[in-house]
């Protein structure tokens, strides 16, 4: 209830009183979903149950408001110690109601938005925040920096990123060789067009052989991989791919040869200021297996 | 005129589920594929194609026989190969190897295995224990029950485990033919021999058994022994079926029904058409799986049901017209 008045007077003060600002004004902000939610600015306890913008909060500077995150929240080492509240996609309210948060940020799934309009109703705003490429790190930076209050935090690590990403991109490979991307063996299952890993390839001078297909995640059939013939078989995990001994895909002549190369870590997988490490990664450890 | 008709059934599958593939090849590349070793086809149709389509045959002939036995053995039109529990325990037993996710390829399909033998193994426990006999309801429930319990168990493994992991699980499960090479159709062969040799030598006792048991025993045969050799028969055929490509549905439950329809009720005909049948369908069904979203594949159990549900329906039409 306190928190409901909190709110009908920040926009009663948003509306009317602009001649005598409050210390918290309350500011209507647009999410990626196209939501609009009010909240009062800056925030100091944030529920962030989405990795990419727990990673950028921290990046930013405003890890210190951070009052609980996901269980996939991994970087940074400082992200541990924020109490976990489980795995980000149709979150538990309880675990989130009880850290006393005065912002949620989640990931813009279909299967939060019950949660969104269940948080709304106790009084919590919550925003969703679409980070699927490259793009979504300075843009939601910049976001993230106005809701915590640390905009020049953000604007130094936008222009930070630019440079760095900028630098990891050149020079252009001389050729662009294609890579099947493995997630998964059994079935096998490569991720397509739109997806970060694919932007990732991009980026790092490759082609991903399946670059055609639409959805993120396919399964897809070792026929189709060997006729593409790939130059390269990226495989993500921390184990090299046990099945590649298997008979069947020895029709691949990548798998026979052994052009693997193997990477394991949340910067592959999520859009964040760790992306140009990445491909600088990525970049070397392909010409290597190109040799 | 309908065994004519099946016995064509089974070339023109197989000379359809060698031509469809994400890959088109003319007539002329498939045929240099298969005979010429160093040709340009060879390596897609002699290691991939050739052996997914004879373990989809293979698979899906068994698939069918054992639902033709257990509809029989348990006198119930509903059974079908997974009904005694086993779709659970290999279930469990898949989802425990890929949560564990150890450094071996065979692990899942074994485990998958281990999975349903166990199952098999506790339900023969659970309803023999109960009785003396073997009954068939009995059966029935503790394989029901059973399926329950590692249903349940599955559930809470994959529940625990990270939202990736539970796709796959689940896609592994619906079953595919993506991992077929020469060596599980060799392992396969040698293995379902024995239990496909032994059912189609129950066919007169299945005959008997689908009279009721009473009737079986009037009649001269060896009820008891007989059911036991059944059922541990048609366990281990789906188990090792499970092994090679999850969990496909359909085949065994509707195309015994669907020969029984074409008018061969005796076992001794039904169970040699039953897997000639089944074979051919879980082709064309694998065939259209890893067509129609090129270069992508659809879980061959999502397919069989889509296309057998109005096949059936129209066969359960014409008798009835």
């Amino acid at each position: 209830m306190r928190r409901f008045g909190l709110v009908v007077l920040a926009l009663a003060l948003a509306a009317g009183c602009r001649t005598e600002p409050p210390a918290r004004t309350g500011v209507r902000i647009v999410d990626d979903a196209g939501d609009t939610v009010t909240a009062a600015l800056p925030v100091h306890r944030v529920v962030s149950l989405n990795p990419a913008v727990t990673e950028l909060l921290f990046a930013i500077g405003a890890g210190g408001a951070v009052v609980g995150r996901t269980a996939w929240c991994d970087y940074p080492a400082a992200a541990a110690a924020v109490p976990s509240l489980g795995d980000g996609i149709n979150p538990n309210l309880e675990a989130i109601v009880a850290r006393k948060p005065d912002l949620v940020l989640l990931y813009t799934s279909g299967q939060n938005t019950d949660a969104v309009r269940r948080l709304a109703q106790l009084g919590i705003p919550a925003l969703r925040f679409r980070t699927d490429s490259l793009s979504d790190v300075p843009r939601v930076a910049g976001v993230l920096g106005r809701l915590t209050g640390r905009q020049s935090g953000a604007d130094s690590l936008s222009r930070a990123f630019a440079a760095d990403l900028a630098g990891a991109t050149t020079p252009p490979a001389p050729y662009r060789p294609t890579v099947f991307l493995l997630v998964w063996d059994q079935p096998p299952m490569t991720v397509g067009r739109g997806s970060f890993l694919t932007e990732l390839l991009e980026r790092a001078g490759t082609e991903n052989l399946f670059a055609d297909v639409a959805s993120s995640s396919a399964p897809v059939s070792i026929e189709a991989v060997a006729a593409r013939n790939p130059d390269v078989i990226l495989a993500l995990g921390a184990e090299p791919p046990a099945f590649l001994s298997r008979p069947e895909w020895q029709v691949v002549p990548a798998v026979r040869e052994r052009r693997l190369v193997r990477e394991e870590g949340s910067e592959f997988s999520r859009p964040s200021p760790r992306a140009p490490a990445a491909i600088r990664e990525l970049r070397a450890a392909l010409h290597e297996a190109l040799q | 005129m309908k065994r004519l008709g099946l016995l064509l059934l089974v070339p023109v599958s197989l000379v359809i589920g060698l031509w469809a593939g994400p890959v088109t090849f003319t007539p002329l590349e498939l045929w240099d594929g298969l005979i010429h070793p160093y040709a340009d086809a060879a390596d897609i149709v002699r290691e991939l194609r050739v052996p997914r389509v004879l373990l989809a045959f293979l698979v899906g002939g068994s698939l069918s026989i054992v639902g033709a036995s257990l509809q029989a053995l348990l006198r119930n039109p509903l059974a079908d190969p997974y009904l005694l529990g086993l779709s659970g325990g290999a279930g469990l037993g898949a989802v425990l190897a890929i949560a564990l996710n150890p450094d071996w390829p065979w692990a899942v399909p074994a485990a998958a295995f281990a999975g349903a033998t166990g199952a098999v193994a506790l339900v023969y426990r659970l309803s023999v224990v109960a009785g003396r006999r073997l009954d068939p309801r009995v059966l029935l429930l503790a394989g029901v029950v059973v399926g329950s319990f590692a249903g349940a168990i599955m559930t809470t493994v994959v529940s625990l485990s990270e939202a990736a992991e539970l796709r796959r699980a689940f896609l592994w499960l619906l079953g595919g033919f993506g991992a077929s090479s020469w060596r599980a159709v060799w392992v396969f062969s040698a293995y379902a021999a024995l239990p496909l040799v032994l059912l189609f030598l129950s066919a007169r006792s299945l005959d008997l058994l689908s009279l009721g048991e009473e009737s079986a025993k009037h009649l001269g045969a060896d009820v008891e022994r007989n059911k036991r050799l059944v059922y541990i028969a048609t366990s281990l055929l789906t188990a090792a079926s499970v092994a090679v490509c999850g969990i496909v549905g359909f085949v065994g439950l509707v195309v015994p029904h669907a020969i029984r329809r074409l008018g061969t009720p005796m076992h001794r005909e039904l169970l040699p058409a039953a897997f000639l049948a089944g074979g051919a369908f879980l082709v064309l069904a694998d065939a259209l799986a890893r067509t129609v979203v090129r270069p992508l594949e659809l879980p061959v159990g999502a397919v069989t049901a889509i296309v057998g549900v109005p096949l059936f329906a129209l066969l359960l039409r014409r008798n009835y017209t």
